[in-house]
This record gives structure tokens, C-alpha cells and sequence, in this order.
């Protein structure tokens, strides 16, 4: 099962300047170098919140996990977040052992993700 | 089944979905399935990144077995003696993951299988993972 990566610098109405990485397929010891290359010229920028949208993900291993807590890691360094929103049961109950991590969001789907962003872009600007 | 592979994450990945298909044939319940293919990334990887030093020329075994109420995945190596059960749970309440082999890997496993066994056979790390079956509706 491949891994398919996208990244979207966020362009809604909301306009929150976080920046999107869908990804579908499985997230294992031989795809997880390939997102940690992807995402290196994204974490390499201003950018403070990343939003890894999971509906598509069907597996994921500890090596995945290592790729997003290390891109939670530098966030965090600048007063950043990494979210994580739409996950599947499965792979919800994988990240159990990394959800309580500083610097890790978990959203139940886009709407609740949203009203987050809105008020912490609110926050920042006052 | 018995899996002969080289020590590549590309060969860990074809014992995965050679699994996936060995259990779908046997209508093993997804969920069970995940954890299964979960636990044989887990372990796999750690044979080919740290027992045997993602050295390609060199092999490792996978048996895969169905009993009808569980699935045994078995792997051997020839890499140095490490026995996972002993390697205590990480702490990750303070934060940051353990850089010892297995690390979250070996916490996962413990999630999903029921019950894990190492013994050391000659030259070889044997591991034998078990996870028993959820009975679906159809299967009662």
C-alpha cells in the first residue's frame, strides 16, 4: 500500500495561514522517509500550525509517528502546533501513545478543527 | 506460511500485505488484521534496523499461522541475543520517545497482540506473537 502526499497552504475564507498534508494510503518503515523529506522545506518556513488531515490513512506505525512528532517538535519550538484531524478508529488508538505529547492537537473533524484556528489566529493578532 | 526475507523495510511491507492477504482469505476481522500488520511492521522493522543492520545479504524468517480462534506471527533472526519482553515500557508521559530499539514499536505491539513470547534457540531470536480472534456475527 503506497502513500499519497498532499500539501496545501491553507486558501478557505478562514485564511488561517496553517498549512494542510493530506495523506492516503499507509504511513510504514518504507513511506515515512518520503513525508519527512516533503515536509522539510514546509517545517523549513514561517509556517507556526501544520494540519495533518488523516481520513485516508489506513495504517500507520511508530515510524509514522516519529515523522509527525518530529514536525511537532520544531512547531512547538516557535510557539507552534501540529493538528491532527479526521482519523479513523484504528488509527486513532495508534496514536493514543503520542496524543498527549505538548504540541499535539487532535480534532474530530474539519468544523471543530476550524473554530480552533479561527480563535488561536484571533488570539495572535490581538 | 513461512516468509523468507531480506533485511529491507521494502521486504517488511511484503510480509505485511502478504499477511493481509493471508488473513482476508481466512476472513480475519480487519480490526484484528491492523493490529496484526501493525505488530509484524513493529518487529520486522526492528530485526532489519537493529539486529541485522538493514544489511540486505542477510535474511530473517516470518511464519505466519491461523488456528481458527488465533493468528501466530513467528519471526527469526540471526542478529545479536535481544529478547523485547524484557525492554521496560517507555515513559511517555515526560514527553519524548526512548532512542532504544523498539522504543513506541514495542509499546504498540504490547497494545495490539495478546500475548508475546522470546526464548533464544541456538543462534536465533525467536518471537512469537499471538493475537486471538474477534468472533464476527457470521462466525458465532
Amino acid at each position: 500500500m503506497p502513500l499519497e502526499i498532499h500539501i496545501q497552504k491553507d486558501v478557505g475564507p478562514q485564511n488561517t495561514g496553517a498549512v494542510t498534508v493530506r495523506l492516503t494510503g499507509s504511513l510504514d518503515t518504507v513511506t515515512a522517509p518520503e513525508l519527512e523529506r516533503q515536509l522539510a522545506p514546509v517545517l523549513s518556513g514561517p509556517i507556526k500550525d501544520l494540519v495533518f488531515d488523516l481520513a485516508q490513512l489506513k495504517f500507520i506505525s511508530s515510524a509514522g509517528l516519529r515523522v509527525f512528532s518530529a514536525a511537532r517538535k520544531q512547531l512547538k519550538g516557535r510557539g507552534g502546533q501540529a493538528s491532527f484531524v479526521n482519523m479513523q478508529p484504528q488509527i486513532l488508538e495508534v496514536f493514543e501513545i503520542m496524543k498527549s505529547l505538548p504540541g499535539v492537537a487532535i480534532f474530530k473533524d474539519v468544523t471543530e478543527l476550524d473554530r480552533y484556528l479561527a480563535a488561536r489566529q484571533r488570539s495572535h493578532n490581538e | 506460511m513461512i516468509l523468507e526475507l531480506q533485511a529491507t523495510p521494502e521486504e517488511v511491507m511484503r510480509a505485511v500485505e502478504t499477511l493481509r492477504a493471508f488473513g482476508r482469505e481466512r476472513q480475519v476481522a480487519e480490526k484484528d488484521l491492523f493490529g496484526l500488520a501493525l505488530a509484524l511492521e513493529e518487529c520486522g522493522s526492528n530485526i532489519v534496523n537493529h539486529a541485522l543492520q538493514r544489511d540486505a545479504r542477510r535474511k530473517f524468517r516470518v511464519v505466519i499461522e491461523h488456528t481458527g480462534t488465533a493468528v501466530t506471527i513467528e519471526l527469526r533472526d540471526r542478529g545479536p541475543e535481544f529478547d523485547p519482553t524484557q525492554v521496560r515500557a517507555v515513559e511517555t508521559a515526560t514527553g519524548e520517545e526512548a532512542q532504544r530499539p523498539g522504543g513506541w514499536g514495542l509499546q504498540l505491539v504490547r497494545r495490539f497482540m495478546d500475548e508475546i513470547r522470546y526464548r533464544r534457540e541456538a543462534d536465533e531470536n525467536v518471537l512469537r506473537l499471538t493475537k486471538r480472534l474477534v468472533r464476527t456475527k457470521g462466525q458465532e
